[in-house]
């Protein structure tokens, strides 16, 4: 139970400093904001978020697996245990998000929460309850499950998010066409710290709100608490806590790939890349389409490049494009697999060997970051261009969807090749 | 097949009213960029050699206006994440804003 709350408590710290880049990338490339700054001002944006969002978050689950009734209550049948299997589900779930997360920040590249956190539970489910257990697609025309709601939307929202920031970016630059560049550099830089910061909030509010529901989840399980229309004060404060603690400590990384792998952003560009996100994301949420705030901001960044047919490192697009693919089956394998490892031992000791696992491979990946350090004094001094001449990339991006683990890893071996140029650079 | 529909159908909403806003926004600043530039003159515009461009009150007045109403938008923006979090929805109809609590 304990290990539950603090793996949830972690998955937020992990999508805090994952997705930092996705609202202040442009900022800290175009220098409107330094890197601190940036950082601190979307913590505090994702803090303030966070306790905006007081709308009950319990049904996070029922978009793809089948635990809970629709009123959020779990379904009795399951904790005929005293709920330790769904505790279990629950914490494999989560620690094959948390893996997936730190992986693919180690590698550099922006992919979904969110994602990772239903392939997790996905996988998790699959080994603990079965394949049937899983909602693989939504009744009617109601969009749900793994297809509506996480398989539609991504393939959706990085050409949506395109198309505005391209149409965006075409006009402003047509507007100011007889503005002095500097003139106009210095202007937009006020603009693109107002739309970050419209990001950041709006990160804040649908994010936590995840982890909050998971932890509360958790609670109900083990019968701690038993109201399904409020969530406990502290797992509110705790969550809001971690998501601004890793939004404040920066997936610099990430942000490097956003704010220079893609398209070098001036910052008109970076202004309509925020706004066209922000706007995206709003709308979005609103219609119940929800789409993944790093797949719309990277298809926004994508935009503003071919909108005045700026160079855009497609090489780069494609790695991340199938960092996308891969986030919901490896997680969910990861997940699997991690429910194995619980079940196998049993009791306590399985919970504790899960989250022992979890904590090495991400203390692992940790070490291995440390060899290229990227952090707050070299995000936005580092040119992309510059590792990039003598070397080319190593075609990671080659493993299709459908790659097993075995060709995952050659790409991690690859990628991870590719992690270490900055550093040789200089 | 109709989840993929309903899906299209959802993709073309959010691409419309995204394009109205978030492009919408960044070149109405933009304009308002524009004008100050229009507004201050000098070395802010684009100018030939030796013909430097006058100050305008107008353009800077202008400027004034365009940020202001920037700003509203986006302070709207943010009372529509907050009321949205609050547990209220906001649609928009012929009738104009519509404000219901769940």
């Amino acid at each position: 139970m304990v290990i539950v709350v603090l793996t949830a408590l972690a998955f937020d710290f992990t999508n805090g400093f994952h997705d930092t880049a996705n609202a202040m990338a442009t900022s800290i490339a175009t220098k409107a904001l330094s890197p601190k700054a940036a950082v601190t001002l979307c913590a505090v944006l994702n803090l303030v978020g966070a306790f905006l969002s007081v709308e009950v978050a319990l049904t996070v689950t029922t978009a793809v697996i089948r635990i809970q009734n629709p009123d959020g209550s779990l379904r009795p049948e399951l904790l005929a245990d005293g709920g330790f299997n769904i505790l279990l589900i629950l914490l494999a779930g989560l620690a094959g998000a948390i893996i997936w997360n730190i992986l693919t920040w180690l590698w550099g590249l922006p992919s979904s929460s969110s994602h990772a956190l239903f392939g997790g539970l996905v996988g998790a489910t699959i080994a603990g309850l079965g394949f049937d257990q899983v909602k693989w697609l939504g009744e009617g025309a109601h969009l749900d499950g793994v297809i509506g709601k996480v398989v539609l939307p991504a393939l959706a929202s990085p050409f949506i998010a395109l198309v505005v920031s391209a149409i965006g970016t075409k006009l402003v630059f047509w507007v100011t066409r007889e503005v002095a560049t500097r003139y106009r550099e210095t202007g937009f830089r006020w603009g693109q710290i107002g739309t970050a910061s419209l990001m950041s909030l709006s990160h804040g509010t649908n994010d936590a709100q995840k982890t909050m529901g998971m932890v509360t989840l958790a609670l109900l399980a083990c019968g701690e608490w038993t109201d399904l229309h409020s969530i406990p004060l502290w797992v509110k404060v705790a969550c809001a806590l971690a998501i601004a603690a890793g939004t404040y400590i920066g997936g610099w990384r990430i942000i490097r790939t956003m704010g220079h792998g893609l398209v070098s952003v001036s910052s008109p560009q970076g202004m309509v890349a925020e706004a066209s996100s922000a706007a995206v994301i709003l709308t979005s949420s609103q219609l119940g389409f929800a789409l993944s705030t790093t797949h719309v901001a990277t298809g926004s960044i994508l935009g503003t490049g071919i909108g005045i047919g700026a160079k855009v490192r497609w090489e780069v697009a494609v790695r991340m494009v199938v960092a996308w693919l891969t986030t919901l089956p490896l997680a969910g394998l990861v997940g699997a697999a991690l429910y194995g490892i619980g079940r196998l031992i049993g009791g306590p000791p399985g919970a504790a060997a899960v989250f022992l696992v979890m904590a090495a491979a991400a203390g692992y990946m940790y070490w291995h970051s440390r060899k290229d350090k990227i952090s707050h004094e070299n995000v936005a001094d580092i040119d992309w261009d510059d590792d990039e001449d003598d070397e080319p990339w190593p075609v990671a991006a080659a493993a299709g969807p459908d790659d097993d683990l075995a060709e995952d890893e050659a790409a991690l071996v690859a990628v991870g090749a590719l992690g270490r140029d900055p550093r040789e650079a200089d | 097949m109709e989840q993929l529909l309903a899906a299209l159908d959802a993709s073309w909403r959010v691409l419309l009213v995204g394009t109205l806003l978030g492009a919408g926004l960044p070149v109405l600043f933009s304009l308002g960029v524009k004008s100050v530039a229009w507004g201050v003159g000098g070395e802010a515009e684009q100018h030939l050699r030796g013909v430097v461009p006058k100050p305008h009150l107008a353009g800077r007045l202008l400027a004034y206006l365009i940020f202001t109403l920037v700003v509203l938008i986006v302070l709207a923006g943010i009372g529509f994440i907050a009321a949205h979090g609050l547990g209220w929805t906001i649609s928009f109809d012929a009738a104009g804003l519509k404000f219901s609590h769940k």
